[in-house]
């Protein structure tokens, strides 16, 4: 908040400014100049706020629209946070293990129909990319137990790690609003790109190659 | 003046799906007699949430759950049919869904035993909704909706047709 608009504010909720100090006696009358820089004061922020109103709706409608505003997480440039997390074969995997591989951070859940469209892309993109230094880690976040989740990915036959998802990773990772969420992560660690809801295969595959050219450890540095 | 200055944060964590229910009313039942509740739901507009039963396994079905009052059983909850439709993100598939309007039908019956008068019957739907390219956290819409429980009428004299009409019964 500006200063200023919060010495309109102050005004506004009855605070009187040191200039405006006056005894009861000399207090000016409800009209006048200084009713008229009141009305003033009242109507900018009346516009100030409608202003804001207006701009949040704006913001919903465009988060709505891309489905990645208003979500949140560790923003581009941010090191992705580490995790502990079970895979189904009952190992302990944390992000860091994939330090010096690009990584391709999905949190999907077998409820989520738009997740399983994107998971033989992950297969092909492992595949092609994976003697390039590309991992892929698949987060479920399913309540429904490791069985359903381990039929589920040998059913849509994913070739990566899949591990168990946890609340507490998952708020670190923004709240997890929406899924599919994915994280695209270079070779130090760090968010390339963040991506909230399904996307198509080409702008998935653009964004393992950036993840890919980036890092100490990037082919070509 | 602070609510209003945060508003519009607070619109823009709001702008998931929503299922929302229209005041339901108070739906007369007589004691001792099973009476029928209707439910009225909408889905926010671009979303579509599964049906009672989807046509997957992994898919979360919408469930009604209610928390009667003692002496007020709940019986049999009639979930519309949802509707078979394909997404551009599974084109191959059609998934059962509701969107838009949808109704629920519940089954009270208050015992013969309940005092009449007015009770309220909590409850809740769980939901899992998706948009045409995400999908959400299950969720739990809280609800409840009243009954007015009434004595049943009391049964009616009925006279032989051949009796007379000057004698009472």
């Amino acid at each position: 908040m500006s200063d200023s608009m919060h010495e309109q504010l102050k005004q506004s909720e009855g605070q009187v400014p040191p200039e405006d100090t006056q005894s009861a006696e000399t207090a000016p009358p409800a009209y006048g100049p200084h009713a008229r820089r009141n009305a003033a004061v009242i109507i900018i922020v009346v516009v100030a706020v409608a202003a804001m109103l207006i701009g949040g709706q704006y913001l919903v409608h465009r988060g709505e629209r891309s489905g990645a505003v208003t979500a949140g997480g560790p923003k581009p440039g941010a090191t992705a946070p580490d995790f502990a997390l079970q895979s189904l074969n009952g190992n302990t995997v944390h992000l860091a293990d994939f330090r010096g591989k690009a990584v391709l951070l999905n949190f999907w859940a077998t409820w989520c129909e738009p997740c399983k469209l994107e998971m033989p892309w992950f297969v092909e993109l492992e595949k092609q990319y994976g003697p390039q230094g590309l991992q892929v880690v698949g987060v479920a976040m399913d309540d429904s137990g490791k069985d359903t989740v381990a039929k589920f990915a040998k059913d849509m036959g994913v070739n990566y790690p899949v591990l168990l998802g946890k609340e507490s990773v998952g708020d670190e990772y923004g709240g997890l609003e929406y899924l599919p969420t994915s994280f695209y992560i270079d070779r130090d660690g760090k968010v390339v790109a963040r991506v909230f809801g399904l996307r198509s295969r080409s702008d998935i595959e653009d964004w393992v190659k950036e993840a890919l050219s980036h890092g100490s450890n990037a082919a070509g540095n | 003046m602070l609510a209003l200055l945060f508003s519009p944060l607070a619109l823009a964590q709001g702008a998931g799906p929503s299922v929302e229910m229209a005041p339901a009313g108070i739906t007369p039942v007589m004691r001792g007699k099973p009476g029928s509740v209707e439910l009225d739901f909408r889905v926010k507009q671009g979303f579509h949430i599964n049906s009672n039963h989807p046509n997957s396994p992994y898919l979360i079905p919408t469930i009604l759950k209610l928390d009667p009052p003692t002496d007020i059983a709940v019986g049999a909850v009639d979930y519309p049919a949802g509707r078979n439709l394909s997404f551009a993100f599974a084109p191959d598939e059609k998934l059962n869904v509701y969107s838009g309007d949808f109704a629920v039908r519940v089954t009270v019956h208050p015992l013969h035993t309940v005092i009449p008068g007015k009770y309220n019957v909590r409850g809740q739907l769980r939901y899992q909704a998706c948009d045409d390219r995400a999908c959400y956290p299950p969720r739990n819409l809280p609800l409840h909706f009243e009954v007015q429980v009434k004595k049943a009428a009391a049964r009616a004299h009925t006279r032989h047709s051949r009796q007379s009409p000057h004698i009472h019964n």
